[in-house]
């Protein structure tokens, strides 16, 4: 069966799995009396094992059933959850991860098999006690049911099918040519989705021994998914039953098998039939196929055929080379409205040409209503925009959810009790920004791990709870997302921080003296400016805040810093809502066009240039109590200078944060919507130009990043 | 592997010297700069556009104009002149934009003082000995071709656009 078109689904939707596993096992570990999350634990893992087998990906279905076995003995109480469980959980979680992102790079789960692994698994099952089953240890046949198999739902079982005189003519036929015939009766495992998968799956498995005769329900009832949880079938090999009924098991998903020899007789004297099969074949008696094979499949031999299928399978996907795209699951409303309001436009498109053929060849349209038209189209579009944005914008809760996992493994590592408090995982951004802001939190959060909480002693000391809290909040503001990355640590030792610089050669050790704080902090910034006293793993070789800044700033976005010595720092991210598509103001400085995104812009003012005042050298005006430095844009975009200077200057207030800087224009074109174009990559892009937009006449007009004039 | 590239590309070079003369013939663009004809692989080019208005962009690096809006997108304009130190360009009704399509830096469009015609040059007829007089020949040109009575020297393409500059 080729499963290559599920691909994206079957990683989309383990990622989802894997996902939320990790999130309940952190919750486990705090509440490991918690009846739903292993519950939920449970189900998780279960909808994985059955995704991997469905996909041929025998590694990870071991794997993920070997962690099913563990969770339901927690389940069943008896294995008791502590932080060793745990770790080896998480370990697992990683290996399964491994997996998908090889799916997702090769479409093939790779080689590893994770022998330790499983072994650490059985190992805990073992040295838990009270387990009666050593899943690993015991060969199929031995396999003592750990979880009580659900038999007998009702339904027929091989031994009292109903066969028609064709049917055991067939039947007869196969045995006097020597062949012999077994019957097999398959339950399925009550939480399966796509039985019918399951049953074709068997078929397939049972086809490499030998032929089926006689299917009970029909081979097409069995195919619409038209029974319950059993299904029976009866085959001609020449080959013993236990290989068979091993490939059988070894289906994901199958509760119980039941099998036996049969002859064409059974179903002439359908009322002996019970007692036959049975007592012919001892060696198969029902065994609890779900625990046996799987849980030890490396040591049972599997019959070459079998091993030969996946194998070319997997050839083939390879041939295939589905590269799963990168999407974005989008909620349908989203999309309805999407589609309303394209046929809006095309109604609004049709308006139009009405009026144009309306024209009776004298080029008098109808103003007015042309006029309300393009109205009318202005709205749809901007409404448009809207929803395609909102299409593209997903909550950064993918991205942060895998951070208080990774705060846990610090917490452990470095030995400092801490914890992670989120809020705002719910916050939209768009996808590429979430894509990308990974890894500037990850540093961050790093950082806080490992120098801003203290040792547990130290906190004590200061009076501080022993537990370090480290936290991360996400929420809108005005055209911007912000996030906000800090702990209740020690905060930056500022002085550390200039000596360093100082010794470093970065500043004099007079200008040291004058640095404001922001500007000390800056110095982190910097690329190899590292303040760890000992490189770790974790953090301390100089590569990060630098990159995080960059990271941050190629986004569009800025980083500040608070902080207070002792009680601990805050990392602000500020983040642009959306990327492609701004409001801006357009201005025009000699007979150049530039753009400033009209979100960072305060307000506009027209100053006598009497008012300026000077302040240290510089040009400032005061207004409202607000002390604002002037920039002329001519200067610092390099223009040609002014022939007279004018009496009144056009000043546009910008604000970051809380700093406001004037600029000074020439004139004032208009607020307009822009699309936002990259320089490309050879230009060496200079902060003040974030990018370029084309105007409706094909002129190019630059956006000045008003961020970066501070 | 930038560096690994440009090694690779050098070797190329040689070896294409060392190659016999049967060789399939190559076509080049050919362009004047001042009075000197220049070709320009023709691989390399997705297109010549006339004179348009070119946004001045501020604080680049001296060899680029500024930017051009080509069919909607933002296309970097560099000046072949400034990059090889022979000053500023100028700019007359027979200027042209040849926009190259480059794997790594994706369209860049080069401003030439004039198209003149497309050659066919086997590797027999470019002279890869080329003794630089100057700088800038030495770092973009590698060899001359000979275009009947004419000589061409042919641009080597992607050292024009890495960031070193002759003057």
């Amino acid at each position: 069966m080729d499963v290559s078109q599920y691909l994206d689904i079957f990683i989309d939707e383990s990622n989802e799995h894997i996902q939320a596993l990790s999130d309940n096992i952190m919750i486990l570990e705090k509440e490991p009396d918690n009846k739903d999350t292993i519950n939920e634990i449970f189900r998780a893992a279960h909808s994985l094992k059955g995704m991997a087998g469905t996909m041929g990906f025998k590694k990870m279905q071991h794997l993920t059933h070997d962690m099913e076995n563990v969770f339901s003995e927690v389940r069943n109480d008896t294995v008791k959850v502590n932080s060793s469980l745990i770790d080896i959980l998480f370990d697992c979680l990683d290996a399964i991860e491994a997996y998908v992102d090889t799916v997702k790079q090769t479409s093939n789960e790779g080689e590893e098999d994770n022998a330790a692994l499983i072994q650490r698994l059985n190992d805990f099952l073992e040295g838990g006690g009270q387990v009666s089953s050593a899943p690993a240890a015991a060969p199929a046949e031995e396999a003592a049911p750990a979880a009580a198999p659900a038999e007998g739902d009702g339904s027929a079982t091989y031994t009292s099918l109903t066969l028609d005189e064709e049917d055991l003519g067939k039947l007869k036929h196969a045995a006097e040519g020597g062949s012999i015939l077994y019957g097999f009766s398959v339950h399925i495992n009550k939480d399966c989705l796509l039985k019918a998968a399951r049953a074709f799956l068997v078929f397939k498995a049972v086809e490499d021994f030998g032929e089926i005769l006689f299917y009970s329900p029909s081979a097409q009832d069995v195919e619409d998914e038209k029974f319950d949880f059993t299904f029976s079938f009866i085959m001609s090999t020449t080959s013993e039953i236990e290989p068979i009924q091993q490939a059988v098991a070894a289906v994901s998903e199958i509760e119980t098998i039941e099998c036996g020899k049969v002859t064409p007789e059974t179903y002439q004297q359908k009322t002996e039939a019970e007692a036959a099969p049975v007592e012919e074949a001892p060696a198969a008696a029902p065994a609890k196929a779900e625990e046996a094979p799987a849980a030890a499949p490396a040591k049972v031999e599997k019959p070459a055929a079998k091993a030969e299928k996946p194998a070319a399978a997997n050839n083939k996907k390879n041939a295939n080379k589905p590269v799963t795209a990168r999407t974005v699951r989008v909620d349908i409303e989203k999309l309805d409205a999407l589609m309303n309001q394209v046929s809006e436009l095309i109604i609004a498109k049709n308006s139009l040409v009405s009026i144009s053929s309306s024209d009776s060849g004298t080029g008098d349209y109808d103003r007015q209503s042309f006029q309300e038209q393009i109205e009318y189209l202005e709205r749809i579009t901007t409404t448009l925009h809207e929803s395609v944005m909102k299409v593209r914008m997903v909550p950064i809760e993918n991205t942060v959810n895998k951070f208080p996992r990774m705060i846990r493994d610090l917490s452990r590592k470095l030995k400092k009790p801490m914890e992670l408090v989120m809020t705002g995982e719910e916050t939209e951004l768009d996808r590429t920004v979430v894509d990308q802001i990974g890894d500037p939190l990850q540093h961050l959060l790093r950082n806080s791990a490992d120098h801003g909480i203290e040792d547990p002693e130290k906190r004590a000391k200061s009076g501080k709870p022993e537990n370090g809290t480290i936290f991360l909040n996400a929420f809108q503001e005005g055209n911007n997302v912000i996030i906000q990355v800090g702990d209740d640590g020690g905060g930056i030792d500022t002085e550390r921080v200039k000596a360093k610089a100082v010794e470093r050669g970065l500043v004099s050790e007079e200008d040291a003296e004058n640095l404001t704080q922001k500007e000390i902090i800056d110095f982190l910034f910097m690329p190899s400016f590292s303040m760890a006293k000992k490189v770790t793993d974790i953090s301390g070789r100089g590569v990060g805040l630098d990159v995080v800044k960059s990271n941050i700033e190629a986004l569009g976005g800025d980083v500040e810093v608070k902080s207070t010595l002792g009680q601990g720092s805050t990392f602000t991210i500020r983040l642009p809502l959306t990327l492609a598509i701004i409001q801006a103001l357009m201005v025009e400085v000699r007979n150049e066009k530039y753009a400033i995104a009209l979100a960072s812009i305060m307000n506009i003012e027209n100053i006598p240039v009497s008012d300026i005042k000077y302040v240290q050298a510089k040009e400032v005006i005061y207004l409202r109590g607000l002390v604002i430095p002037l920039i002329h844009l001519d200067d610092v975009l390099d223009c040609e200078p002014m022939e007279e200077k004018p009496e009144y200057l056009t000043v546009v207030i910008v604000k970051k944060g809380d700093n406001y800087a004037g600029l000074v224009v020439d004139n004032l074109i208009g607020q307009q919507e822009i699309v936002i174009k990259s320089l490309g990559k050879v230009i060496d892009n200079n902060k003040m130009i974030s990018g370029a937009t084309i105007l409706g006449d094909g002129e190019v007009a630059l956006i000045l990043d008003a961020n970066a004039m501070f | 592997m930038a560096e690994d590239k440009k090694e690779l590309e050098k070797k190329d070079v040689k070896r294409r010297d060392l190659e016999p003369v049967d060789e399939e013939k190559k076509q080049y663009i050919v362009v004047k700069i001042g009075d000197e004809q220049y070709g320009l692989d023709i691989s390399y080019v997705d297109n010549i556009g006339r004179m348009q208005k070119i946004t001045r962009v501020p604080k680049v690096q001296y060899h680029y104009i500024g930017i051009i809006n080509l069919r909607g997108e933002i296309v970097p304009v560099m000046s072949i002149r400034r990059k090889m130190g022979l000053g500023d360009d100028v700019i007359t009704n027979k200027s042209r934009i040849i926009i190259l399509k480059m794997e790594e830096q994706g369209l860049v469009g080069v401003l030439v003082d004039e198209v003149r015609e497309v050659i066919d040059l086997g590797e027999s007829e470019i002279d890869r000995n080329v003794k630089a007089s100057r700088k800038s020949d030495a770092l973009f040109i590698n060899g001359i071709g000979k275009n009947g009575n004419e000589l061409v020297s042919i641009f080597e393409v992607t050292a024009i656009l890495d960031d070193v500059s002759a003057s």
